[in-house]
């Protein structure tokens, strides 16, 4: 099975590369269009649906600095597919250059469960979990400046910074009545 | 292990890379490069070999210890890390200054041009910083006075809360003995008109049992009749 590695290639100068995994593939495109506008460094944005990446692409592709797995709450094939990807990255990545986002929480579908699934997955695998809302121009530029933020730190463009640490202070947690019944 | 192995031959593949690195690939058309830009790219090399480095080092010491301790050493390692970067921040700043100041001095002393704009700019900065200093101390003054005022006004709301108080007790004082024996004399008041009722009502019926058994013919006669109708009106109670 191939892993993907985070140090098994050399680092790009002046460039940063990121992965977004989707499986359904909708948010992805329109965060990858608000992503490259970024001109202080050259963002490269890779698109996978879901991990192991093809094998065909392994030698042309270049070293990601973070993978970031979108997760829809309202499906939950979505959740699954994230969480078989996940047995497809190297250990060393989920130091600091991995990534949550999910996208409608706020619908009215998306059953609580599947949301305390996905904080548990994040605070147990100590990677920073965000929430943002996909469908505005709004969200979407709102979503695409956290991720540089992070983008930046774990390509190495924040002196004193590295992914590591960031993941330090970044990481979520759960409170520890996660398993008790919410009121609504 | 494997991935060491290969994060150390990368690691001295970046650095003689880093060094011999031309103009970043996003720019096609630019033929010289910035010299921020060359350190910019330096630094994110660094940074990258430290975190290979990191990645080397944890590699090679390895010892088993529980989660728990675990969580609790990064939490400390992680305070300590803060620590020491907020001193060599400071100590960078510091450095900075020093440099910054070192210059300004040797600038002044070449006394050309420049130095005497620098002088002039300094003379303005003195001017600013004592106009500054003036009306703090103006402003200062001014918040004394406000909170001395402020005070007058709490006191005096202290005092006009306290006599509306005493006014209170003293409304109430006067009219709380007045209203009991006033409450005792108008139920004994009323007891007795129940009483006197009572009675009136008896005697009446009694009347009307009298003039009805004597089969006295009450219409005709008119003194007979006023008497008979006023026992009409009398209320019938209990």
């Amino acid at each position: 099975m191939s892993l993907l590695k985070p140090f098994s290639k050399l680092p790009g100068l002046n460039s940063a590369n990121i992965l977004l995994v989707e499986s359904k593939e909708e948010f992805q495109q329109s965060l990858a269009d608000a992503l490259v506008q970024e001109t202080a460094f050259t963002v490269n944005v890779r698109l996978a649906k879901s991990l192991p990446l093809p094998i065909e692409n392994e030698e042309s592709r270049p070293r990601i600095d973070l993978v970031v797995f979108i997760i829809d709450l309202t499906s939950e094939l979505s959740f699954q597919s994230t969480e078989a990807s996940l047995k497809c990255l190297d250990p060393g990545y989920f130091l600091g250059k991995v990534c949550f986002m999910v996208i409608n929480a706020r619908n009215a579908a998306a059953p609580i469960e599947r949301l305390d699934a996905v904080r548990k997955l994040a605070a147990s695998l100590h990677c920073p979990l965000l929430f943002t809302e996909g469908q505005t121009p709004d969200g979407v530029a709102n979503a695409t400046e956290r991720l540089l933020t992070i983008l930046k730190v774990a390509a190495g463009f924040v002196p004193m910074a590295t992914a590591l640490y960031l993941s330090n202070l970044t990481r979520s947690t759960v409170s520890p009545d996660i398993d008790q019944p919410s009121f609504d | 292990m494997d991935p060491c192995d290969d994060v150390g031959s990368r690691h001295h593949a970046v650095e003689a890379g880093a060094l011999s690195s031309g103009p970043p690939d996003g720019s096609t058309g630019q033929k010289d490069v910035q010299p921020a830009d060359m350190l910019r790219i330096k630094q994110q090399m660094s940074n990258q070999c430290f975190e290979m480095a990191v990645q080397l080092q944890s590699g090679k010491s390895k010892r088993s210890c529980s989660t728990s301790e675990a969580g609790r050493e990064l939490s400390e390692y992680v305070n300590e890390l803060d620590r020491v970067k907020t001193i060599h921040f400071n100590s960078t700043l510091t450095l900075h200054r020093m440099q910054m100041w070192h210059a300004i001095g040797e600038k002044l002393k070449q006394n050309d041009s420049e130095a005497l704009a620098l002088k002039a700019e300094n003379d303005r900065c003195m001017n600013l910083c004592s106009q500054i200093k003036q009306l703090q101390q103006e402003s200062r003054v001014f918040q004394d006075e406000i909170t001395e005022i402020q005070k007058k006004r709490l006191e005096m709301k202290r005092l006009t809360h306290e006599k509306m108080k005493e006014m209170d007790e003293l409304t109430s004082k006067a009219g709380h003995p007045d209203t009991e024996k006033y409450k005792a004399v108008l139920e004994r008041g009323q007891a007795n008109l129940e009483k006197y009722k009572k009675m009136t009502v008896m005697t009446q019926n009694v009347l009307r049992g009298i003039l009805l058994a004597c089969k006295v013919n009450w219409m005709d006669d008119p003194k007979l009749r006023d008497i008979a109708m006023t026992l009409e009106e009398c209320s019938i109670s209990d």
